[in-house]
């Protein structure tokens, strides 16, 4: 158990990640308004992105941009691109998702005129 | 020129899908046109890439001139090409179809409508295609968004069914997107054979297993495996008529197909992932699938759920048939997706002109049927045999080499959820038959017109299956050459 705290106490980032993808699922699962899930799911997608970012942080590291003058690359002084890039496009993705999802919320109340799921769910019957 | 196919394959479909929204405010009678001969030009592109590839092998291409482990990569080997040109003949008949079964949504907005669909077909190329990790993730995202649109625009309860699709089906690209990012943790890569190649030595270590593990949740979500089928009944059932024959084909065979090329060509046949051999696992889980879906089927009263629960439990035979780790049954499980895609199409379409034309939504509904077209009831009969797996139509190959690959690896579960889920498929036929032929028709009604459009998809898709059938040899020797060349 001692072990266990303390292997937490060195990674906060993953306590963290973990934290916010199990309270996002929690918020998916539990809430019944539309919107409110759609916040969940907003928050387990920004936990996935914030683990890809907590690791490829890289400390004492700058942007991967040479200089005209460079002659010899050392590549520990730069950070790591590639998953920054990944998370650029998830987050596009998201966003996507996000408008997708809004507007089925939209017309959903428009259809029914709430966005809790047992009264749209009673008014479908 | 050939070497360039691929890239043709996808932007054909997706160029037309882009400018649509441009030409069609403008002029809205050129979008089915252009729709229609998009998918066609599609189509002979991939008969044509489908020859190239059978005859000279897989093409790869990279992106940009980037060479494979650092630039994206996209791999046209015969498991894509074979997928891909399934995939758009599939779609240019539902395309066919769609017009004799317009929903309001293709009249509100047709260029809109047409969009979507297209968009659809060329993520689903893309993702039969991609040979990276996280390309698959982009291009399932394109396909999800878009089914989604599609089946909330039937508008009504189908905005629920589309909303709950969204988060399960968002949660479940999450969860993908968590798993790739864990391998490139571990490996710090993405390319696919590149993984494969770093991966023998980290098998066992955690940040592999969980996000193999992430990785498999996701695409289980994608391709509705049970237990977490949940979203696709409903979406399937409430999506516009036109729509739900071109995504239960395809979506869901697409998102097995991606776990089969990383199930193959990343994890390799019979590794063990930190001490689990995954092909028993995959085993376990296509029997539970296969039954439990039956089971499922036999209870529905809705035709197009009922449907719907036959393709999921379809889904488990065709894992069944790739788990088994010998070349036999990956090549029956390949070729028993193929024609589940069809048969999906080909119910789906029936499912959609009996609420069209009889008014027929339920089993009790068909009762009442008294003038029934007999374009319908034979295609259903064929489509009946293909699901059961009678010979000549392609099911019975496919099931025949799940069953001798599951005998050749001493399987005797796999083989018997095979014939039980074969008998559960005969249950519900049979159950649906009932209520069809309940009433014999007087001689005085006339048998429903159904329009062209209509006795045309259905006559190509029951010849299909039957032509599956009688070519299922070529096809599937050309399956077993894939796997034996993939190490089975």
């Amino acid at each position: 158990m001692a072990e266990l705290l303390e292997a937490l106490f060195y990674r906060p980032n993953f306590v963290v990640f973990v934290t916010l993808f199990l309270w996002g699922v929690y918020i998916m699962l539990i809430h019944p308004n539309f919107v409110k899930k759609l916040i969940g799911l907003y928050i387990v997608q920004t936990s996935v992105l914030f683990f890809l970012v907590a690791y490829s942080a890289k400390s004492g590291a700058t942007v991967p941009i040479l200089p005209p003058d460079t002659t010899t690359v050392d590549a520990a002084q730069y950070a790591n691109p590639l998953p920054h890039v990944l998370t650029l496009t998830a987050i596009v993705v998201q966003v996507a998702t996000l408008g997708v999802s809004l507007a089925l919320v939209s017309a959903i109340y428009r259809k029914y005129g709430s966005l809790e799921e047992h009264e749209v769910l009673e008014r479908i019957e | 020129m050939s070497e360039h196919l691929p890239v043709f394959l996808f932007l054909v479909p997706f160029v037309t899908a882009v400018s649509l929204p441009i030409v069609g405010t403008r002029h809205p009678t050129w979008c089915r046109p252009l729709a229609l001969g998009s998918v066609s030009l599609m189509s002979v592109l991939a008969i044509i890439n489908v020859s190239v590839v059978a005859a000279h092998g897989e093409i790869r291409y990279a992106f940009g001139g980037w060479a494979a482990p650092l630039g994206i990569e996209w791999v046209d080997d015969g498991l894509a090409a074979i997928v891909i040109l399934t995939v758009s003949l599939l779609a240019l008949i539902s395309l066919i179809y769609g017009e004799g079964d317009a929903g309001t949504a293709r009249k509100q907005s047709p260029a809109l409508y047409f969009t979507l669909i297209l968009l659809l077909i060329s993520a689903l190329t893309g993702i039969a295609l991609a040979a990276d990790l996280f390309n698959v993730f982009v291009f399932l995202e394109v396909a999800a968004l878009t089914s989604y649109a599609l089946v909330g625009a039937a508008g009504g309860r189908a905005l629920v069914s589309a909303f709950r699709y969204l988060i399960l089906g968002s949660f479940g690209a999450s969860l993908y997107l968590l798993g790739v990012s864990h391998l490139y943790v571990a490996t710090g890569t993405l390319n696919m054979a590149d993984v494969a190649s770093r991966l023998p030595d980290l098998m066992t270590s955690s940040s592999v297993v969980s996000g193999f593990i992430f990785l498999f949740l996701g695409l289980s979500i994608k391709m509705a495996l049970i237990p977490l089928h949940g979203w696709l009944p409903d979406a399937y059932s409430d999506a516009p008529g036109a729509v739900s024959p071109i995504l239960a084909s395809s979506v869901t065979k697409v998102a097995l197909v991606a776990w089969l090329r990383i199930m193959f060509s990343v994890v390799g046949p019979g590794t063990e992932v930190g001490h689990v051999p995954v092909l028993e696992l995959l085993d376990v889980l296509g029997i539970i699938a296969a039954v439990a879906g039956g089971v499922l089927a036999l209870t529905q009263t809705d035709i197009k759920r009922m449907f719907a629960y036959g393709g999921i439990s379809h889904v488990g035979l065709i894992l069944i048939g790739a788990s088994m780790g010998n070349a036999t049954g990956f090549a029956g499980g390949v070729f028993y997706l193929i024609n589940d895609a069809v048969m999906q199409a080909a119910l789906f379409i029936l499912a959609g002109a009996a609420l069209h034309y009889y008014g027929a939504r339920t089993l009790d509904d068909l009762r009442r049927v008294r003038d029934r077209s007999p374009w319908m009831t034979g295609g259903l009969v064929v489509a009946m045999m293909s699901m059961i797996g009678l010979p000549p139509t392609g099911g019975f190959f496919g099931k025949w080499n799940i069953v001798l690959g599951a005998l050749q690896a001493e399987s005797y579960a796999a083989v018997a959820a095979v014939v039980l889920s074969t008998l559960l498929t005969l249950a519900y036929f049979v159950k649906l038959l009932g209520c069809l032929f309940q009433r014999a028709p007087s001689s005085a009604d006339a048998p429903v017109e159904v329009p062209m459009t209509l006795s045309v998809s259905l006559g190509v898709l029951s010849a299909a299956m039957i032509g599956l059938g009688l070519m299922s040899d070529p096809i599937i020797s050309f399956f077993l050459e894939f796997a034996h060349r993939g190490g089975m």
